[in-house]
């Protein structure tokens, strides 16, 4: 087991982008994690005077927004959103993905069928409408936001799962767990998965990237959760002084670009190090 | 007769006329026919045929694991200790698979779940059925590794399968199948992929346990070493039919059916005379799609004739406990007993 994590960590160090992105996430789940420590008040007091450049005092390095909060401290705290939904989302997208994959591979028939059109219906959906359609009949509440973006992420695991389970269902070691005495959960998740999860793994990790995108679209739209700092709606708050304070929505956009940038590297990575197909090359 | 039957062990397992079907686009195929089958404790039998006649469906339908679609019973039964298998819920199907009925297959370099170790496989399959802590399973897990004659247990067990040769992934998938103690155990094609060095080596291995727990094993194979080494009674197979069966030793001493002679003329041998040609069966197994009216195997037959384009030949007890369905074997014996009887 050892080995096989030393392994691991050797292949996927190979990739030196995905390092890189590795220690992006680390510093941004750091400051999410130190928010508190760093800003102990609210991020959305008003701490000073309205519209302060970047970089011009020592007391709000990256400024003030137009209503005169600190930029860091929401910077700080939407890192904590952001991530949280992100994951969230992911492990929702990823749950509900998988079981319904494998669901439908293992059993076939009309039941894989039914699931496939199902998932078919849900791609054809306008992602983005989705989302805020769900998130304005159940409300603006960060945990809602999150259910929705899983809800319209979850089609693509879903399929990667089947595909993967379509090909490991009518191996042998399959029919000697049957032979074994073995039920259907247990050699779904029990065995079939572990040689499935992966492709599925590193998918997911894409989704969290796509999750963050998602939260600050629907925050930018004014439709995420008003009670939490969140880097979409930095954005959005920022963008009527666009033309003279432009700064208020670089700043969380250049956020956003690098954690997304920053997960996409390491889902590289991880599809190096997890993928076999890869490996020794 | 009956006293004759009488003497006889009850089977552990008796098939009666058992019926497989495939159901394909190009109709519905009878994969096995009427086959009938008894295995007793103790006792090996051996199933042989080319690949296609059935075999290993029949194997599967026995612990129920046909592939369905395409593949059904549609007829017969199949009793175990008495208790009829297709009655059974899925459920209590399962709590039979594993302890009662073991299986081991072919390959066994793929019989492995490659991401889990060979320990946490023993383990698994221990404690599927009997309930004991997983120290316990574990002790058991090495003590059946040494069973099987794995050198070193206590270490193989953290190994993952793709570290293991054949031979020694093959003797794990034993030491699963009976860590149990299962009353029979179905080997398919337990030795094709391993080398003969090795096959010898898993057979001794098979015959050795047998002998240590008493429990019935049927070998499916299509190999005539396989079945000299181990069986005590051998299944001819044909076309999904039964042609053949006999005790091992009147087998390959006088074999009725012309396939059986196919089979034997087709196997190298040891003994057999310098100089002396491999026969092959003309031809090749007739899709089950295509059986020719009356025999399957008339049109490969060196001694088909008229009677065997009519109809086809049922299986006939012909001498004491050898029976065949062909009717040139039965003219042929006839005449044997017409000439000793002037």
């Amino acid at each position: 087991m050892l080995t096989l994590a030393v392994d691991f960590v050797r292949r996927f160090a190979r990739n030196r982008a995905a390092l890189v992105g590795f220690v992006l996430v680390i510093a941004v789940v750091g400051i999410a994690l130190s928010a508190p420590w760093l800003f102990p008040r609210s991020p959305l007091r008003i701490v000073g005077r309205p519209e302060i450049w970047p970089f011009t005092t020592s007391r709000f390095p990256l400024g003030t927004d137009s209503l005169g909060r600190d930029i860091a401290a929401m910077i700080a705290y939407g890192a904590r959103t952001t991530l949280l939904i992100g994951l969230c989302a992911s492990l929702t997208a990823t749950i509900i993905g998988i079981s319904i994959g494998a669901i439908a591979a293992y059993f076939g028939g009309w039941v894989d069928e039914l699931l496939m059109r199902l998932t078919e219906l849900f791609q054809t959906i306008p992602n983005l409408i989705f989302v805020l359609t769900i998130v304005s009949i159940l409300g603006q509440k960060i945990e809602y936001v999150t259910i929705a973006v899983g809800i319209v992420t979850w089609t693509p695991i879903a399929r990667l799962t089947r595909a993967e389970f379509m090909s490991l269902r009518d191996r042998e070691f399959v029919q000697a767990c049957r032979s074994m005495g073995m039920g259907n959960l247990r050699i779904m998740f029990g065995e079939i998965l572990p040689n499935a999860l992966p492709p599925v793994i590193v998918l997911s990790s894409l989704v969290i990237a796509g999750a963050v995108l998602f939260e600050s679209a629907v925050s930018f739209l004014g439709l995420g959760d008003p009670n939490v700092s969140s880097w979409g709606r930095l954005i959005g708050d920022g963008r009527t002084l666009i033309r003279s304070s432009w700064y208020i929505c670089a700043v969380p956009g250049m956020a956003i670009m690098l954690t997304v940038l920053a997960l996409n590297l390491v889902g590289d990575g991880l599809n190096d190090a997890l993928n076999p197909k890869l490996r020794d090359r | 007769m009956a006293a004759d039957r009488a003497s006889e062990p009850t089977p552990i397992l008796s098939i009666d006329k058992l019926e497989v079907s495939l159901f394909t686009r190009r109709g519905v195929l009878p994969a096995v026919d009427g086959l009938s089958l008894t295995v007793a404790a103790g006792e090996t039998v051996a199933i042989v045929g080319e690949s296609g006649c059935g075999k290993s469906l029949a194997a599967l339908a026995v612990m129920r694991l046909l592939p369905e679609p395409p593949a059904k019973i549609v007829g017969g039964a199949v009793r175990f200790m008495g208790r009829d298998l297709a009655s059974l819920s899925d459920r209590e199907m399962q709590r039979v698979r594993g302890k009662d009925i073991s299986m081991i297959f072919q390959d066994p370099m793929t019989s492995l779940n490659p991401v889990v170790t060979v320990g946490d496989q023993l383990i698994e399959a221990i404690r599927r059925h009997t309930h004991v802590s997983r120290k316990e399973a574990g002790d058991r897990a090495i003590e059946l590794l040494r069973q099987v004659r794995i050198p070193d247990a206590e270490r193989r067990l953290d190994d993952y399968p793709h570290q293991m040769s054949g031979g020694m992934s093959q003797r794990v998938m034993i030491a699963m199948a009976i860590a149990c103690g299962p009353q029979l155990l179905i080997a398919d094609e337990p030795t094709t992929a391993l080398d003969v060095t090795v096959q010898a080596q898993i057979l001794g291995l098979l015959k050795e346990l047998q002998a240590s727990s008493g429990m019935g094993l049927i070998i499916i194979t299509h190999d005539l070493g396989v079945v000299a080494e181990t069986a005590d009674r051998v299944v001819v197979m044909y076309a999904g039919r039964k042609v053949e069966e006999a005790r091992v030793g009147a087998l390959f001493e006088r074999p009725l059916h012309p396939y059986t002679r196919g089979l034997l003329g087709a196997t190298p041998s040891a003994v057999r005379r310098r100089g002396g040609r491999l026969v092959e069966i003309a031809g090749s197994v007739p899709a089950l799609s295509d059986l020719p009216m009356g025999c399957a195997f008339q049109n490969r037959c060196p001694d088909a004739f008229d009677r065997c384009r009519g109809g086809r030949p049922a299986l006939a007890s012909l001498l004491p406990q050898q029976s065949a369905a062909c009717f040139a074997a039965e003219v042929e014996l006839s005449r044997n007993v017409a000439a000793v009887g002037t």
